[in-house]
């Protein structure tokens, strides 16, 4: 309640008085209050309040009459209808509070949307899987202390076989497996690499030790496309060089990459194996993410407990004498995966070929 | 390579039978276990049994009735449709209720009167070959009356071992054996030989008229050898190894190959035309018949062993049709012979045969091996087909191997490997391998036997060492590098991606291959091209120059997959056969970023799609990445090949041109089999990746600002862009500059720009005078590029 209202009864009588005696035409506000409790919409209160507040309402017209009125008159008449009029505009007031709040519920109820439906899209891409897992993958190794180094793909024979310790007769070097390119003189024999390591070859070619890079990117295989082969597929390899580097670093640092990539409780298994490059040379398992350990209808490692993820090893000492390290002076590691095979083995894919064929179904599926 | 637990243990008595811890073993051996199979007697009741009697039946010209002494007090009748057989046989038997591999269930029945109980069993039915024309006919010492299965090496166990590249003494049961005993640190032993000969010596002359290709020739002649089935124990264990078995004569050659890893062959010596035999390169147009009757062409890379009648057989590789073994043999040649690695590599490959043979002399058979496999294949010949051995061995050594000694150094070891190797323990483990160590406290000094040709340098023993230490034990530490992280570059490739990818755009990624004509298509070709020598199919033999063949392919399929708008972008390298700037010996592979947008774009309201991408989105595109990645990109109308002649812009960046956008040409998206416009960028990547300077803030002013459009009438030769970049740089107080409208008058042909300006000042609220001023400023910059003012509000 305003404080106009609170004034209404005491005005009352003496009011009236006045008014006959002014004989002053004016409405009697609380005669209006049913009037205006009557209203039930803003634009019919606007009506209301033109009709008697307006100017061609009777307040406005004894305003227009002051002048007229004697001056001794003057004065208390334009109190009084100025008292009417705060009167009548203060109820006016008070009514349009009530209906704006009644008029915004009712609009908010006509305006309801269905919030379960998309009425709108707005489109947002997708970083490639592929680049998802190079771009963790990386994350996870610099927090580790290693740069990310990057390399051509047309590359030289001696980068890609001769300095990572590649017998001249090695398979790996046939046509039937490698790529090569017509390009340059005879004896810089050219191929499209067939892993990422020339990368590292290249990189302690020209930084001296000690090193921590990973080195993501594409390799190339004459492989024919099918469920589990594409001739161009993708690498991470990484590789650490120092004056203290030891195989229970290798098998740390591959620990502590797949708890973060995997799960916190991986373990990870080293078996002995070959690689031209690396000796002593390792294939690497992870515990199975999916299981406990040899359920043999699990779909990830069909009951083995095992993944077969990745290969590593110590650098051989050939190695860093190819590049111009001193193999008395330090040792490394290094270490490979596939970046298909990765992403596969997390991501329950079924072919090879998604990767390549740039469907967005399979692209959009996966948001990061 | 397939190994038989039971078969391993004729050399090796092992503390565990557990396939499991023996599987273990295998794995961090460097074996690693790819499958192991159970075998069982897959059958129930099938006893021994002797055929007594076999009769034919009246009006029955298929079965005979038979009489067989199963060793139960009276013999059984049983019909028979098998005919290889004659009354004294002894025979596997399936007793009434015998159930057969397949659920196969074995009764009584009557056939035409005669009753028949039970069943005398083929190879087929017992699931133990594919012979079925003939049962089973068992040697005669079969024990009657006992189960079948006790002539078989059953309950077993076959792990199959995938032997690494350069470990050929892994390729026989021998050597399993022997890293087997490294392993549980227990003894092994061979295969105990005792040949008895005869006098005599062979009736041949043999040569190695190559021996870049040919370590050693051995060969002995055994006479008098009748050929049929090889024994039972024979086939079984070859059967578990993964070896069909042929005849005696040749199962002997691979059981031995599986037991020694050296594999051999055996000639008819009677079908060796001349009495010579010759090892040499072969010469263009040579042939072979192989046999399984094809022929194929030999090459001056491929290595024979020819006799008068040229060559009988692919050295290593596969024996010839000619002088192979057959039916009527009785004089064998059994030859060892051990041969060069690539040779056999590119051989097998070339003519793409590849056998258990083949995967061994590839990583390298031990010459050393080849007189004690040959004379254990002439023993195991004689004893089960019969003959005798000639006394005098043929044996060419054309390339000589001697066992060599390496000097470890012990500290080298602790460098590689951690605390904890001294030289007592290292010794230790080398000598579980065989390997002859003399050590002091800082050297071993270690002879390697001839079949470990795998370890030449002291860095092959410490992954001996570590292999035998297992490791498992080895501890896990993580040693971290100095500094880390991405350089600027990378930094921003990411910011780049994640922009794209707030526009819509998904990530593509193709192959680089493509066709002469997708490479012509953009205007790559002429001059610059790398090709690919070997390359998947011929119309991929060519490196992309440009990422948009590829991306306009996957927009077609996108489409055709149903998609109604596709937005993709691709960063990779392309291909220029020029010299690359950080390395002039490869070629230049720059990365580019590159775009392709077909269909609407932008977010859509229920049902009603966004406008189709055009040029305008391409170009809008660059502006947005230009913004996000700080740098300006200029743009200049062009016509390069592949684009929309008059929809198409070529991009500069500090003054480098640095890529196009536009819309592809109308051809190449008819080329494509798109409908509709396809929008396109493709731009170098380095420059935009490339570190830029840190911004300094501009002054965010709090006075208020007021906005005006400006409408020019805009001559045929001049660019829209030029006309509002000197609008734009003549007002000191502009704050941005949006044309909101592009027209041509449909009588007239005049063009007109309506660009609405904002103004705002840092330091007061603009006056009539000063909004006047700089009106007057745009104006007048673009009367004096042609522009008129047309209309202002």
């Amino acid at each position: 309640m305003t404080e106009e209202n609170n004034q209404d009864p005491e005005v009352d009588l003496d009011a009236k008085l006045e008014e006959m005696m002014l004989n002053l035409r004016l409405p009697d506000p609380a005669d209006l209050q049913d009037e205006i409790d009557g209203i039930t919409s803003s634009e019919a209160l606007a009506e209301f309040e033109k009709k008697h507040l307006g100017k061609g309402s009777s307040i406005a017209g004894e305003m227009r009459n002051l002048g007229r009125l004697p001056q001794d008159q003057r004065r208390e008449a334009g109190r009084r209808i100025n008292e009417v009029r705060q009167a009548v505009q203060g109820r006016v007031n008070e009514r349009q509070e009530a209906l704006t709040v009644q008029e915004r519920a009712a609009s908010m109820a006509a305006e309801g949307i269905d919030v379960t439906v998309d009425h709108r899209q707005i489109p947002i891409g997708s970083l490639h899987l592929i680049q998802q897992v190079i771009d963790e993958v990386s994350d996870i190794f610099t927090g580790l202390g290693y740069h990310v180094a990057d390399g051509p793909e047309a590359e030289l024979a001696w980068y890609n076989f001769d300095a990572l310790n590649t017998p001249p007769d090695h398979p790996g070097r046939l046509e039937s497996d490698t790529m090569y390119l017509d390009y340059g003189k005879p004896e810089d024999e050219m191929l499209l690499r067939a892993h990422t390591s020339p990368v590292q070859a290249r990189y302690m070619e020209q930084n001296p030790p000690p090193v921590y890079i990973v080195s993501p990117g594409r390799a190339y295989r004459n492989d024919t496309i099918d469920a589990s082969h594409l001739p161009v597929f993708f690498q991470i390899e990484g590789l650490a060089v120092d004056e203290n580097i030891k195989f229970s670093d290798l098998k740390g640092t591959l620990e502590e990459f797949a708890r973060q990539f995997f799960a916190p409780d991986t373990v990870v298994r080293l078996r002995p194996h070959y690689f031209p490059f690396t000796e002593p040379s390792a294939e690497v398992d992870v515990s199975c993410f999916n299981c406990d350990r040899g359920e043999s209808s699990c779909r990830v490692c069909g009951g083995s407990g095992w993944l077969e993820m990745l290969g590593c090893g110590m650098v051989d000492p050939a190695v860093f004498e190819a590049v111009g390290y001193d193999p008395d002076a330090v040792t490394g590691f290094a270490f490979g995966m596939g970046v298909e095979r990765l992403a596969m083995v997390r991501h329950g894919i079924d072919s090879i070929r998604h990767f390549i064929d740039n469907d967005l179904r399979f692209l959009e599926q996966f948001q990061g | 390579m397939r190994v038989s637990l039971r078969w391993l243990q004729d050399y090796i008595d092992l503390p565990t039978e557990d396939p499991a811890e023996i599987g273990r073993a295998f794995d961090m051996l460097g074996h690693a276990v790819e499958e192991t199979e159970t075998f069982r007697a897959d059958w129930t009741s099938v006893v021994i049994g002797k055929v007594l009697t076999v009769d034919g039946i009246p009006n029955a010209d298929k079965v005979r009735v038979t009489t067989v002494d199963v060793g139960e007090a009276e013999p059984y009748q049983i019909i028979c449709g098998a005919w290889n057989f004659d009354a004294g046989a002894i025979v596997p038997v399936a007793l009434p209720g015998a159930v057969l591999p397949g659920d196969f269930k074995i009764g009584s029945r009557t056939i035409r009167g005669v009753e028949s109980h039970g069943m005398i069993c083929s190879a087929r039915e017992l699931g133990l070959g594919e012979e079925a024309d003939g049962i089973m006919v068992l040697a005669d010492d079969a024990p009657i009356g006992e189960p079948f299965e006790t002539l078989l090496e059953l309950p077993d166990v076959v792990f199959d071992l995938e032997v690494t590249n350069n470990r050929p003494d892994v390729m026989g049961m021998v050597g399993v054996a022997r890293e087997l005993a490294a392993w549980f640190d227990v003894d092994y032993r061979p295969p105990v030989i005792e040949l008895a000969t005869v006098p005599g010596e062979p009736d041949l002359a043999i040569t190695i008229t190559a021996p870049d290709g040919c370590n050693r020739f051995t060969a002995r002649e055994v006479r008098g050898v009748t050929i049929g089935p090889s024994p039972l124990w024979m086939q079984d264990r070859l059967r578990k190894a993964g070896v069909r078995s042929i005849s005696n004569i040749v199962d002997v050659t691979n059981y031995v190959m599986m037991e020694t890893g050296h594999p051999l062959h055996s000639f008819d010596a009677d079908r060796i035309e001349g009495g010579v035999l010759d090892v040499r390169w072969s010469t263009p147009g040579e042939t072979l018949e192989t046999l399984d009757g094809s022929t194929i062409e030999l090459t001056p890379e491929d290595l024979v062993i020819v006799d008068e009648a040229g060559p009988t057989s692919l050295a290593a590789v596969m024996g010839g049709a000619r002088s192979e073994v057959s039916d009527a043999t009785t004089r064998v040649l059994m030859e060892a012979a051990s041969w060069n690695p690539p040779t056999v590599m590119y051989t097998s490959r070339r003519h793409d045969m590849r056998s258990e043979a083949s995967a061994r002399f590839e990583r390298g058979v031990d010459p050393n091996l080849a007189v004690m496999a040959d004379d254990r294949a002439c023993q195991l010949l004689v004893a089960i087909a019969g003959g005798e051995v000639l006394e005098s061995q043929i044996d060419i050594v054309a390339n000589a191997f001697s066992p060599i000694s390496i000097d470890l150094a012990v500290r080298d070891v602790e460098r590689f490997l951690g605390e904890g190797f001294d030289a007592q323990r290292c010794a230790g483990l080398l000598r579980r391998l065989d390997l002859e160590v003399s050590a002091t406290d800082e050297t071993l000094t270690v002879i390697v036997p001839t079949y470990r040709r795998d370890l030449t340098r002291p860095v092959d023993l410490i992954e001996e060492i570590a292999r035998l230490a297992d490791f498992d034990t080895f501890d896990s530490t993580v040693p971290t590098g100095p500094v880390g992280g991405l350089t600027p570059d990378q930094v921003r490739t990411r910011r780049l991606q994640t922009a794209l990818r707030g526009m819509g755009l998904s990530q593509a990624i193709n192959l680089p291959f493509v066709s002469p004509e997708e490479l012509a298509a953009f205007g790559g070709g002429i001059g610059e091209v790398v090709s690919v020598r070997n390359p998947l199919r011929d119309d991929q033999s060519k490196l992309r120059q440009s990422l948009l063949p590829g991306l306009l392919r996957n927009v077609r399929d996108n489409l055709n997959r149903g998609a109604r708008s596709v937005g993709l972008y691709e960063m990779a390298r392309v291909f220029y056969a020029r010299p690359w700037a950080d390395d002039g010996r490869v070629p230049d592979q720059p990365n580019r970023l590159a775009v392709a947008i077909a269909g609407p774009f932008g977010p859509a309201v229920l049902g009603r799609a966004a406008a189709a991408a055009d040029a305008e989105v391409a170009l809008g595109i660059v502006s947005a990445i230009a913004d996000r990645m700080g740098v300006e990109i200029g743009r200049t109308a062009a016509q390069p090949p592949g684009f929309h002649p008059t929809r198409t812009a070529e991009l500069d960046l500090n003054g480098q041109a640095v890529g196009y956008a536009g819309e592809v040409h109308p051809d190449v998206v008819a080329d494509y089999e798109i409908d509709g416009r396809v929008a396109v960028v493709e731009m170098e990547l380095a420059p935009l990746v490339a570190p830029v300077a840190a911004p300094l803030m501009a002054p965010v002013s709090n006075y208020p600002h007021v906005e005006f459009d400006l409408s020019f009438d805009v001559p045929p030769a001049l660019a829209g862009g030029d006309l509002v970049d000197a609008t734009v740089k003549a007002s000191i107080l502009l704050e941005r500059a949006d044309v909101f409208d592009d027209f041509v008058h449909p009588e007239s042909g005049q063009r007109s720009i309506a660009v609405r300006y904002r103004l705002r000042a840092p330091d007061r609220t603009l006056e009539r005078e000063d909004i006047d001023g700089q009106r007057d400023a745009m104006v007048a910059a673009a009367a004096a590029l042609g522009g008129t003012l047309r209309g202002e509000s």
